[in-house]
């Protein structure tokens, strides 16, 4: 295929998620990005869906389902809110300290999670499934069950997701590591292999254990970004959540993970991951533009219909194709 | 990723996501579970001189939000220090499910009362206190007319004090009726936890006071009925001189982009039925939008009210629910004090508003930490053998 082939398929989908949700919002006399305030919503919601995808897809590409993402986010982010808030009282630079010890909090969490699956072999699912119960239960002891709010209200936290200059950063730093990391280094090859074909890739001497933990790593520190931007946006991180109330975070991430993947047929996929963040955030942003008439239940019901009609399109794309051409 | 895997995970996906969906996204403030309703902690008990140390139990939804912290401290940090009693507060309860089961575990550790500052179920909380022959009591809201007078004649029924239906009408009529005298043209409003009953008389109280219909009604209880009824604000329903241009309620995954949502429809105000201050004081202020909530005069709200985000504050003061104690105390002494018709007492309090820092601070500084207003030696008057209902009235009337 050629290049600038690539390019248009590759835009597809935003274009026309874009298009359709522009009319829609215009005919009702608005618009998607309605002002600056909007624009700064709809980065940092960006940067979010983007982050959580990447982490998701890292293991589940390799078929290790991971249930414990949102445990990791919030308890990271608690300890990073505490700590910087004992270090600074919210002063001056608690945003960036409070990203950098969540991202380590995230890092760490996520070794630990990667380690009892490599130590104990059962299932990955089974495993995340415990790993976010014990983390939720870290939490609710750390914070009683409260919400945490002092340590993540100051104008440090507000700046962060206050204006879209941040988030956009983010991004790009995040973007960048990604393509370095998976696709510039050895580690990247060894864990392209391992998706490929694990049994060969293995038989050829790559550590899998090795691998397995450095994905559970980066995931939990790319978790420990989403904490953080979660804390900022909300001014809260909830400390109850309890018996999974944590998993809902993955959820978002799936819709976008199935987009960037067929994205990703045209161009890098980390490049997908970030245009699929992109329609599903023009797509918050036209519920924002609908919320006194789309209630949270009906944008949720929205969500999983739009998966479904996406999943059923990736399944019989070429029966569709043979009956259009017939 | 090979097809068959995307086709399962696909499904799973979907059926998770609509059940999800239909559990509602804007959950209560703080979630909990049957599991999560055993008391917080095991109760540390003082003997009292007569050798009878009390323990009651404390059923909550809120662990977070400023009324219920300010509640807690004057019960655990002031009445505990004061009396040989001791406050054993439950995790947040989120149905009547968990509140059953907290009280349930109460009674199987010998607990002498109950003291309720939840509402998903309160018919449910008295009978079960009556089954288990624990003291019972209301802190925070009232029941309405209908449940008081099934449940008046209960033996373990001891009071209820606190606002009234009407007074929480009235609350929220004074906060709508003094943003329509400023001139606001447009507001949002958040309605918190809506159906609980309070937040609905209140929030049908500020669209009265803004001059709004809802439904083509303007009177307390054809507008109480709808909200029950829609199980919210249906913005498509009010009409009038003020434009309600967002509305949301809730509290969960979905309330940052709610307000977001509500933020980019340039309200001129944020009228809140409660907890407002807990939730987004911080974002509001960012905003400039200057907001006015139903809550509680704490050292938060007054941050909030110096930086002149916070325009109106109807509020209780911590101690307000000092009385309640006094009955229950009373009760498990063995003097259950009935009202002149020889049933549970039932007493109507009153909100403070504050529009500005000075009035605030009057109201903060003088119910804060040693010296509540309903201070030991003011609870002493109440609290004894000898002790009658017109005691108790006069003296929560004079607050």
């Amino acid at each position: 295929m050629s290049t600038p082939k690539r390019i248009v398929n590759a835009l597809a989908i935003p274009v026309v998620t874009l298009v359709v949700l522009q009319t829609l919002c215009l005919l009702n006399g608005q618009s998607v990005i309605s002002n600056m305030k909007s624009f700064d919503n709809f980065i940092v919601y960006t940067a979010i869906v983007m982050i959580t995808t990447m982490a998701l897809s890292i293991n589940l590409n390799s078929g290790r389902f991971d249930f414990s993402l949102g445990s990791m986010a919030g308890l990271s982010s608690i300890i990073g809110a505490k700590i910087t808030y004992g270090i600074l009282s919210g002063g001056n630079g608690s945003a960036p300290v409070m990203l950098c010890i969540s991202l380590v909090a995230g890092v760490i969490l996520g070794l630990i999670s990667g380690l009892t699956y490599c130590i104990l072999r059962l299932p990955p699912i089974i495993v995340s499934l415990g790993v976010t119960l014990v983390y939720e239960g870290i939490m609710y002891t750390i914070t009683g069950g409260k919400y945490v709010m002092s340590e993540v209200q100051n104008p440090s936290m507000s700046a962060l997701t206050g204006t879209w200059v941040y988030a956009a950063l983010i991004i790009a730093a995040v973007l960048a590591f990604m393509i370095i990391t998976f696709d510039k280094t050895a580690f990247g090859y060894d864990y392209n292999a391992l998706k490929s074909g694990q049994k060969v890739a293995v038989a050829t001497g790559i550590n899998e254990v090795k691998n397995t933990l450095i994905c559970y790593g980066i995931s939990g520190g790319l978790m420990g970004i989403v904490g953080t931007l979660n804390a900022a946006r909300n001014t809260t991180i909830n400390g109850g959540q309890l018996n999974f109330g944590s998993i809902a975070i993955m959820f978002t991430a799936f819709l976008p993970m199935f987009i960037a993947g067929y994205i990703g047929r045209f161009t890098n996929e980390k490049i997908g991951f970030l245009l699929a963040a992109v329609c599903m955030s023009l797509l918050n942003s036209t519920f924002a533009v609908f919320s006194n008439s789309v209630n949270a239940t009906m944008q949720s019901i929205i969500n999983a219909v739009l998966l479904v009609v996406f999943l059923i399109y990736l399944n019989n794309n070429d029966l569709i194709k043979r009956l259009l051409k017939a | 990723m090979n097809k068959k895997l995307t086709k399962v995970i696909g499904l799973i996906m979907a059926g998770a996501m609509t059940v999800m969906a239909g559990c509602g996204n804007s959950a209560p403030a703080a979630q909990g579970s049957a599991d999560n309703a055993a008391p917080a902690q095991e109760a540390e008990t003082t003997t009292q001189s007569s050798g009878k140390a009390k323990k009651i139990g404390v059923l909550v939804a809120d662990v977070s939000g400023e009324e219920a912290l300010g509640f807690r401290n004057y019960y655990e940090k002031y009445i505990q220090e004061n009396y040989d009693v001791t406050f054993d507060y439950t995790d947040a309860l989120a149905s009547a499910e968990d509140e059953k089961a907290a009280i349930e575990k109460f009674a199987s550790k010998g607990y002498d009362a109950v003291i309720s500052l939840s509402s998903s179920d309160r018919a449910q909380q008295i009978e079960t206190c009556e089954q288990y022959g624990l003291y019972y009591a209301i802190a925070s809201g009232v029941l309405d007319d209908e449940q008081y007078e099934k449940y008046k004649g209960y033996e373990h029924f001891v009071c209820q004090i606190g606002p009234s239906n009407a007074t929480e009408f009235e609350a929220g009529k004074a906060m709508g009726e003094y943003f329509k005298n400023q001139g606001v043209k447009k507001v949002a409003l958040y309605g918190a936890f809506i159906p609980n009953p309070m937040h609905v008389f209140r929030a049908a109280g500020i669209l009265t006071g803004l001059g709004c219909t809802y439904g083509g009604a303007n009177d307390m209880g054809a507008i109480v009925g709808q909200i029950f009824q829609d199980q919210g604000i249906d913005l498509s329903k009010v009409s009038g001189d003020v434009e309600l241009v967002a509305y949301l309620q809730g509290y969960g995954d979905t309330t940052t982009d709610e307000l977001g949502a509500a933020i980019q429809k340039a309200p001129e105000a944020f009228l809140s039925v409660g907890m407002a201050t807990t939730f987004f004081a911080q974002t509001l202020s960012q905003e400039n939008i200057p907001f006015a909530d139903i809550d509680s005069f704490t050292a938060m709200n007054s941050q909030s009210m110096e930086s002149g985000s916070l325009k109106y504050l109807a509020g209780k003061y911590s101690s307000s629910i000092g009385p309640v104690f006094a009955l229950v105390s009373n009760a498990i002494d063995g003097n259950l004090i009935r009202n002149d018709e020889g049933n549970a007492v039932s007493l109507n309090q009153g909100y403070l508003v504050a529009t500005d820092k000075a009035t605030f601070d009057e109201y903060f500084v003088n119910d804060n930490g040693d010296s509540p207003i309903y201070n030991k030696e003011t609870l002493d008057s109440i609290i004894g053998s000898q002790v009658t209902y017109q005691d108790v009235k006069s003296l929560v009337e004079s607050k």
